[in-house]
């Protein structure tokens, strides 16, 4: 069943009139260019999928129904295979896959397949596999014309709209992901209002993103994952009551979905309750089997709460054991981002370097890592190792590493890693009290904790109080999870609830919830 | 739980709300025009109207979004050194050099259809249609680029 790519009469009116719209806005002297725009009743043009087996073909549109609206990224792969063993050549099979599997040496192996078959597919696939091709290999500039290519000619097909706003989420672009939506003029794929939910929260709009909620568990009211995306995003928002009682309902309408389990723990966490955070991962952890990297990935959020209660011998215990479950799975890049975070929270610099060179030594084994990954994971590495020269005033490493992590971000057009050169550059610079240069950096790296936690400082400094207001507010109201969450926010918090505390010259202002 | 590809070093990663998102601009040319990179001392004198035409003799038109625009607050202050109501004034002046779009897809319209046309657009609006032209020899995505910040 192949899906067709229709034009028609009424496009061509279309596109006529517009035409002479044009022409008559060029005449007012404001140039539009209404054609791109989607119109209500433009044709529905849809990717094509080719493949010898048609039920291969009827997999992969479940595959992609099942990940993009139930968010069921196992069943999803589980079908993807079983569409690959119909049709090896399956092209597009393979970089769903690839971009899709819990597995990072299956993710590396699938990326090569997908990219060694574009040629039995379709120009149009060929054109999607390329672009996560040069998104990978960091050529942002290809990866960005390529997507536009691919959405000009599917404004409305939702997977296309689907990949084109996860990548944009990714890239921090937040703005043109609901852009993107919105001209898609869909309205009827529950996956799409989830992600753009999660969209117009990150961007902390929560008025808009709850409605969206609203009509995600409207849309599938038999289904966890709504309920789970409404938990996380109130849990963004600070309202962890209601969001344990989203997770719970989640977990009533479907037992197995593991995910809200674990985000009960998360949300102990974050509420500062570090007990029963771990009773929760403990609980989810023996009732349900997880892949790979959700296995770690909870592992290490669980680690986290040590650091949250100032337990550095038992986060070490923690961390240490998902390094060498990592090890023992070959899984380098996890096992090197492990220990870079280890290095991140040790007070005692020379342990710290210790865990750094643990990381690169982890990371140069290179083993089941997409060569991007090992590239991100590098200047990560980079980074933390410039913090700790920072703590001991090691001048000449500062600099070497630093021109080390410049070039690396000059050469690899990667978002990742220049924000962590943007991150490391304002580190130094605020520490060389060069406020201006420090913020024109750290502007650069908003998605840090770290960096946000200097820039609120750098702006009180140079006597921009709303910058530094605004900065604060938004690190104070931090609920996420992560490492750089549990080591900067909870101490930032305190002191910013505390009228007589002034940690690093952020000026103590009430904290708006 | 939203999905969210895997591949990436930072698993665990937050993405951090946006305060105020830097601005990634790109500059753009038609895809027949032969210069590749301008100085960014040369591009003000474009922008400000004081060189008129490319070094092939072709006339410059400038097209630009709105000067109250977000993107447009940066090449205001980095090219124009002008207020929104001042570059407006300018722009009024400059009719027929100076175009205003009102989207970044008009920008790419009119940039691909007319030769000589240059104009400034977000980096992610960025098609097959036009040619990305370095300022100083840098390309959007690196540092130090001019259109880049907030």
């Amino acid at each position: 069943m192949a899906r067709t790519h229709l034009i028609s009469k009424t496009a061509i009116r279309i596109a006529t009139l517009v035409l002479a719209a044009f022409t008559l806005l060029i005449a007012a002297g404001v140039v539009s260019a209404q054609e791109s725009k989607v119109a209500p009743d433009a044709p529905t043009a849809t990717l094509p999928l080719t493949s010898k087996s048609p039920e291969a073909q009827r997999l992969v549109i479940e595959a992609m129904r099942v990940d993009l609206d139930l968010v069921e990224q196992e069943q999803c792969d589980v079908m993807l295979r079983q569409a690959i063993k119909l049709d090896p050549d399956f092209a597009m099979a393979h970089e769903l896959l690839a971009q899709n599997s819990l597995d990072p040496a299956e993710q590396v192996v699938e990326n090569g397949k997908a990219w060694a078959l574009r040629g039995h597919a379709s120009p149009s696939e060929r054109l999607l596999i390329e672009w996560w091709q040069d998104a990978t290999d960091h050529k942002l500039i290809s990866a960005i014309t390529k997507m536009n290519d691919v959405l000009s000619q599917y404004p409305r097909d939702k997977w296309v709209v689907f990949m084109a706003t996860n990548w944009l989420i990714a890239q921090t672009q937040f703005e043109r992901a609901i852009a993107v939506y919105e001209r898609s003029g869909i309205t009827d794929s529950p996956g799409l209002l989830n992600n753009l939910g999660y969209t117009y929260a990150y961007m902390r709009e929560f008025d808009k993103a709850f409605p969206l909620m609203d009509k995600y568990v409207a849309a599938l009211p038999k289904d966890a994952n709504p309920e789970d995306s409404y938990a996380e995003i109130l849990r963004m928002a600070g309202s962890f009551t209601k969001s344990l009682d989203h997770y719970r309902a989640a977990l009533a309408i479907d037992p197995q979905f593991y995910s809200s389990q674990f985000g009960i723990a998360d949300t102990y966490s974050l509420m500062g309750d570090q007990v029963r955070a771990r009773q929760e991962y403990e609980i989810a952890f023996q009732k349900f089997p997880l892949p790979e990297l959700h296995l770690v990935q909870w592992q290490t959020r669980e680690a986290e709460t040590y650091i949250r209660e100032g337990d550095l011998k038992g986060a070490d215990h923690a961390f240490q054991s998902i390094a060498d479950y990592a090890h023992s799975k070959h899984m380098s890049q996890v096992e090197a981002d492990t220990y870079r975070q280890m290095a991140m929270y040790q007070p005692d610099p020379k342990q710290a370097l210790e865990f750094i060179s643990k990381a690169e030594a982890a990371l140069k084994e290179g083993k089941n890592s997409m060569q991007a990954a090992i590239h991100q994971e590098q200047a990560q590495i980079l980074r933390a190792h410039i913090e700790i020269a920072l703590k001991t005033s090691n001048h000449q490493a500062v600099h070497t590493l630093l021109v080390r992590l410049s070039e690396m971000s000059a050469t690899s057009n990667d978002h990742l890693i220049d924000s962590a050169y943007q991150g490391a550059a304002g580190a130094v610079a605020f520490s060389q009290h060069k406020y201006d240069e420090a913020i024109s950096h750290l502007e650069e790296d908003k998605n840090n904790p770290l960096s946000l936690k200097l820039l609120a400082a750098a702006y009180q400094k140079i006597g921009y109080s709303a910058g530094a207001k605004r900065t604060s507010d938004t690190l104070a109201n931090l609920n996420d999870a992560s490492l750089e969450q549990a080591m900067v926010v909870p101490t930032f918090r305190k002191c910013y609830e505390d009228p007589s505390c002034s940690s690093n010259g952020v000026k103590p202002v009430s904290l708006k919830k | 739980m939203r999905h969210g590809r895997l591949l990436s070093v930072l698993l665990w990663a937050v993405v951090v709300p946006s305060l105020v998102q830097a601005r990634q601009l790109a500059l753009v040319a038609d895809t027949g025009n032969a210069t590749a990179n301008v100085a960014s001392t040369e591009l003000v004198k474009i922008f400000n109207a004081h060189t008129r035409t490319w070094p092939d003799g072709r006339p410059i038109t400038i097209v630009l979004r709105d000067p109250s625009s977000a993107d447009m607050q940066l090449v205001l202050r980095k090219l124009f050194n002008m207020s929104p109501d001042q570059a407006r004034s300018f722009i009024q002046a400059h009719k027929g050099a100076i175009v205003v779009a009102d989207s970044d897809d008009a920008v790419i319209h009119f940039v691909s259809t007319t030769r000589g046309a240059v104009g400034v657009i977000d980096l992610y609006s960025l098609t097959k249609d036009v040619n990305v032209l370095k300022i100083d020899g840098k390309l959007p995505v690196e540092q130090g680029y001019l259109l880049r910040g907030n």
